[in-house]
């Protein structure tokens, strides 16, 4: 456990703070600390006083993001950069204390280029929003995460963020052009595809653009972005289809993967234990006959004929595998609350049948789809095993949804209940190993640790140098140049080895 | 005393070896399971729908943050003193708790949904029974206290002598099966709101009266943590409607419209037996009979404000548009009312008596709103957001009207009364 | 027009069991089974109108969240019916 600082250094750090920014950028009461304390994940809540940092700044611009970098750089004490604060793996967490830079003031839409098709942002901005701005242009900006109705521009760079339709636009890093950033030395740069800020592809010098985008804050803190826009698609499809056993619905999730539709905005394989999650409070699943054992959904996007064509070859080739359509009703009630299903305390049971007021934890990770069955029974044998050891856990079953448009790998996921208000340290740590079991899985089976999320928790994160291999060492020395004194985002992925 | 997280009161009781509990030992042991599932899910998807959020970027005041909080104070992190003065930043709009997933996807499926708007008004009144008043507050309600009324007008008195004086010349009697309540704002403040609602039923031949002896409706003082006197004047004005033979509460003010229908009913229990009717939904249905006939042209280029204690906390949307759409002349540029789960004017809650400059700047972002739909009128249909609305459109050269005004004026109706302060 | 009454409003209709964990009160309306919601948990009091409130913001929730992303919904059923006609006119069953 790592102690607060001593009052005399917060009272140094606050005065330094204060000669950069005005006073109400820089907030130091006990609930401006706490609630930038932890993210959606699942948490040690009996250990929140242990990641409390000790003051936070909430500035205004990028100069005020460097000004309070400097000071910490100063000090040589952690800053920690926190945007919409709701990823899953405890990016924008301040594990070593510090300070929390809090982003989101910085929200303004600087640009909409109408003619190279663009959007110049703060990244305190939140995607939805931002769409409604862009609405009347006949734009969208269409990086949509489960999170999208809170999540903000920063996060999904900071994570590299994957969407759900990304195999139809693309997820965050081919949606951000560029971005400005703040070093942990306080300077500010410029990241892009070479020295454009509007370029989508440059061959000039390093592809610095992949390396800071992903690095859960701990190489610098982009402040402002320039996003691709595409037209707002006339129409949508959106599909589920009911089948009787999960070996037809794999079968039929990989055909529609493979079948080279332009529209094809992705694709999602939902299993057995997950089908029975459903059942407990959807309306859609409730009146479903027991022989439903596995779903498949699938959206497109487009131009109308275009949309057209594609659903009609989608529901095409599901109708030939045997596929039941579960009619427009459900099919376009579910898509729409594809942000909204996923997170819902009361779905928790306890082993007795009794409903429990559960955190939702999503242990995600990139699988190639010959992999999936094998991944999803370990998985499952993992969480099983837990839940008899602890009755605070619950199987909320599992998703594979395609990442691209040739079918080649899927963000495959495995949603845990986890009934955080009874947590002590021998659950936690219990729920920790099962984690590393998960991650070791997906790595046994030729993937990545995460897909979409970051992979800087306990548990998994021991075993990220096993995946990366002498890219690890890469990491190490990239970070101890970038950050000579270590305090971006300190303690995260590891990266403390590089000063050792 | 708090109010409860359940709406019936199902706190957790004190452990049978333990000294009594403390008011804030009751107040987490009743909001312990409700905070904790906002912190187990972790959405914030009410973040970007709040309106304080929205203007400050701060997340110590997010709905979320609220409820974490408690858990918090469970913990033995913090207590009341630590939180009170964060409560005061919320408008209880009610736009947290409704797009909130716990409520909008499972809510009703579990009878069990997010409720922070009774969370924020349980914090400050544990913060008032544990002494630690907001100054505004205390001062206002105080004079409430004082005068059986707000002090709306500022220094100029408000009270018994002058609650009815909106209505001079209109000929209402006293008592009857149904009276109209009319609030505080727009008893004293906007009274061409009441004078244009009272006209509009005595037009469709809807038989009523006033109160005996009308006492601000206590819902204001519930919201800012002043329970018990909000108690006092409740007790008053059901005792007041029970000696008169009172059947129905004729309502014109959304902000009573909530008090009467869950206030109340949780003050009074069964015994609170009386109709409440929101006048909003009288009139449309008077159009729809042909009791109304709106018939003067109003040439005017309009969008609707959804008041947020009706199309949030209530889901009244479609009565107000069907009445716009009645009205000849008009021009309506219609935003749908789920994009306005993220509107507000800023004028609830008690904000701009604690906190004027944050419901100036949320005022100003929904004039903006209603200057993208190249408007010259903002219609509302709550004059507690009236005054904040009327003060930001003029910066807009946008006119802010309220739609029982407009009504009137389409149906030949002389309002009379004033639309602010003399 | 509805007015509001204290006790129309908390009287809920019969409840009728759907499956082991769901009852329905309201037509196409589902609520978890009570009894799931006895140890570790309590229902609310829970007034008619918030029930029904929920149900309807919930489907304009879901009508704005389509509008949001695209012009116009392609419905499935008019494409299956496209795939089955065309599927039994190439099959020469017609």
């Amino acid at each position: 456990m790592i102690d607060p600082l001593p009052q005399t250094t917060v009272d140094a750090v606050v005065q330094a703070l204060l000669r950069v920014l005005p006073p109400d950028e820089v907030l130091t009461s006990k609930t401006d600390r706490m609630n930038r304390a932890r993210v959606p994940a699942p948490f040690p809540v009996h250990r929140w006083g242990e990641r409390v940092p000790d003051l936070v700044v909430l500035p205004r611009s990028s100069a005020g993001v460097a000004h309070a970098v400097k000071v910490a750089n100063d000090f040589k004490i952690p800053i920690v950069p926190r945007d919409g604060g709701t990823g899953l793996t405890d990016g924008a967490m301040p594990e070593r204390r510090g300070i929390v830079l809090d982003l989101k003031r910085l929200n303004e839409i600087h640009e909409i280029d109408l003619e190279n098709r663009t959007a110049t942002v703060g990244v305190g901005i939140n995607m939805l929003k931002l769409n409604e701005v862009l609405s009347p242009y006949g734009l969208i900006y269409p990086d949509d995460p489960a999170s999208y109705p809170c999540s903000l521009i920063g996060g999904r760079i900071g994570t590299s963020g994957w969407s759900l339709i990304g195999s139809r636009y693309g997820h965050s890093r081919d949606l951000v052009l560029s971005f400005e950033m703040v070093t942990p030395t306080g300077e500010i740069i410029f990241i892009g595809d070479g020295g454009g800020q509007k370029v989508s592809k440059s061959s000039s010098g390093f592809q610095l653009k992949h390396l800071f985008m992903g690095h859960q804050g701990t190489l610098g803190i982009a402040t402002r972005a320039t996003l691709k826009l595409h037209p707002k698609p006339e129409a949508e499809f959106s599909a589920f289809w009911a089948f009787s056993d999960f070996d037809t619905a794999y079968k039929t999730v990989g055909a529609l993967a493979r079948a080279g539709i332009a529209t094809f905005g992705g694709a999602v394989l939902f299993d057995e234990w997950k089908v029975e999650y459903l059942r407990r409070d959807d309306e859609a699943y409730i009146p479903q006959p027991s022989s439903v054992r596995a779903l498949v959904c699938a959206a497109a996007y487009g131009n109308e004929d275009e949309t057209r064509a594609g659903g009609k070859r989608m529901m095409g080739i599901v109708h030939r595998l045997g596929g039941r359509y579960l009619g427009d009703e459900i099919s376009q009630g579910d898509w729409a609350a594809r942000h909204d299903r996923y997170a819902t305390p009361l779905h928790g049971r306890t082993l007795n049948g009794q409903a429990a007021l559960m955190g939702w934890h999503c242990e995600d990770a990139a699988i190639n789809y010959t992999n999936l069955p094998a991944v999803r029974i370990a998985w499952h044998e993992i969480i099983e095993r837990l839940r008899r050891k602890h009755d605070l856990f619950d199987d909320w079953g599992m998703f594979s949804y395609t990442s691209g448009n040739t079918g080649v790998d899927y963000l495959t996921e495995i949603d845990v209940g986890i009934w955080e208000q009874h947590l002590k340290e021998e659950s936690w740590l219990a729920f920790v190993d099962a984690k590393r079991e998960i991650a070791a899985v997906a790595l046994a089976h030729g993937g990545s640790i995460s897909a979409c999320h970051g992979s800087c928790r306990e548990g998994e994160v021991d075993l990220v140098p096993q995946e990366l291999g002498g890219g690890y060492d890469v990491m190490l020395a990239i970070k101890k140049v970038m950050d000579p004194n270590n305090i971006m985002n300190p303690g995260k992925y590891g990266l403390d080895r590089a000063y050792a | 005393m708090t109010l409860d997280a359940n709406g019936n009161g199902s706190g957790e009781s004190a452990p049978l070896d333990a000294s009594p509990p403390t008011p804030t030992d009751e107040f987490v042991g009743q909001w312990r399971d409700a905070a904790y599932n906002c912190f187990s899910s972790g959405h914030k998807f009410c973040r970007e729908v709040c309106p304080v959020t929205q203007v400050t970027r701060n997340d110590t005041w997010t709905p979320t943050a609220f409820h974490a909080n408690v858990v918090a104070m469970d913990k033995g992190e913090l207590d009341i003193a630590d939180i009170a003065e964060d409560y005061v930043n919320c408008t209880q709009c009610g736009a947290c708790e409704l797009r909130c997933p716990n409520t909008l996807f499972t809510g009703d499926f579990y009878r069990f949904r997010t409720r922070t708007v009774d969370l924020v008004k349980s914090v400050r009144t544990l913060a008032v029974d544990s002494g630690i008043h907001q100054p505004k507050w205390q001062r206002w309600n105080e004079l409430t206290d004082q005068r059986t009324h707000e002090p709306v007008l500022g220094d100029q008195p408000v009270g018994q002598d002058k609650v009815r004086d909106w209505a001079d010349g209109l000929g209402i009697p006293i008592g009857g099966d149904d009276i109209l309540f009319v609030d505080c704002e727009a008893a004293f403040y906007r009274t061409s709101v009441s004078r244009a609602v009272a006209q509009l039923l005595q037009m469709a031949g809807h038989e009523f009266g006033l109160m005996e002896e009308q006492w601000c409706c206590g819902g204001p003082a519930a919201e800012m943590g002043y329970r018990d006197q909000a108690m006092r004047f409740a007790r008053h004005n059901l005792d007041n409607w029970k000696a008169s033979g009172a059947k129905r509460i004729l309502v014109l003010d959304p902000h009573d419209y909530i008090t009467f229908t869950e206030d109340y009913p949780r003050y009074f229990g069964a015994e609170f037996d009386l109709e409440v009717v929101l006048v909003i939904e009288l009139f449309a249905q008077y159009i729809r009979e042909g009791k109304l006939t709106p018939h003067v042209p109003i040439e005017r280029t309009i969008t609707y404000h959804d008041p947020c204690r009706l199309n949030k906390r209530k889901g009244v949307w479609k009565e107000p548009r069907e009445i716009l759409r009645s009205i000849p002349g008009l021009v309506f540029n219609d935003v749908d009312r789920v994009t306005q789960w993220a509107y507000c004017s800023g004028g609830g809650g008690g904000l701009p008596i604690e906190k004027p400059e944050l419901t100036r700047l949320i005022s100003a972002s929904r004039l903006e709103k209603a200057k993208e739909q190249a408007v010259d009128t903002l219609v509302s249909a709550c004059p507690w957001s009236e005054r904040p609305l009327a003060e930001a459109g003029t910066a807009h050269g946008i006119d802010v009207v309220d739609l029982h005004e407009l009504l009137a004026e389409s149906l030949g109706i002389i309002v009379g009364g004033q639309r602010g302060a003399q | 027009m509805t007015a509001y009454q204290y006790d129309r409003e908390n009287t809920p209709p019969r409840a009728i069991k759907v499956t082991d964990g769901a009852i329905t009160r309201f037509d196409h309306v589902y609520e978890v089974a009570p009894e799931l919601m006895q140890e570790n948990i309590t229902q609310q009091s829970f007034p008619n109108w918030d029930t029904l409130r929920i149900v309807h913001s919930r489907a304009a929730y879901l009508a704005w969240m389509h509008s949001h992303w695209a012009g116009k919904i392609v419905s499935g059923e008019e494409l299956l019916r496209e795939v089955i006609a065309e599927q039994v006119f190439a099959s020469g069953d017609i």
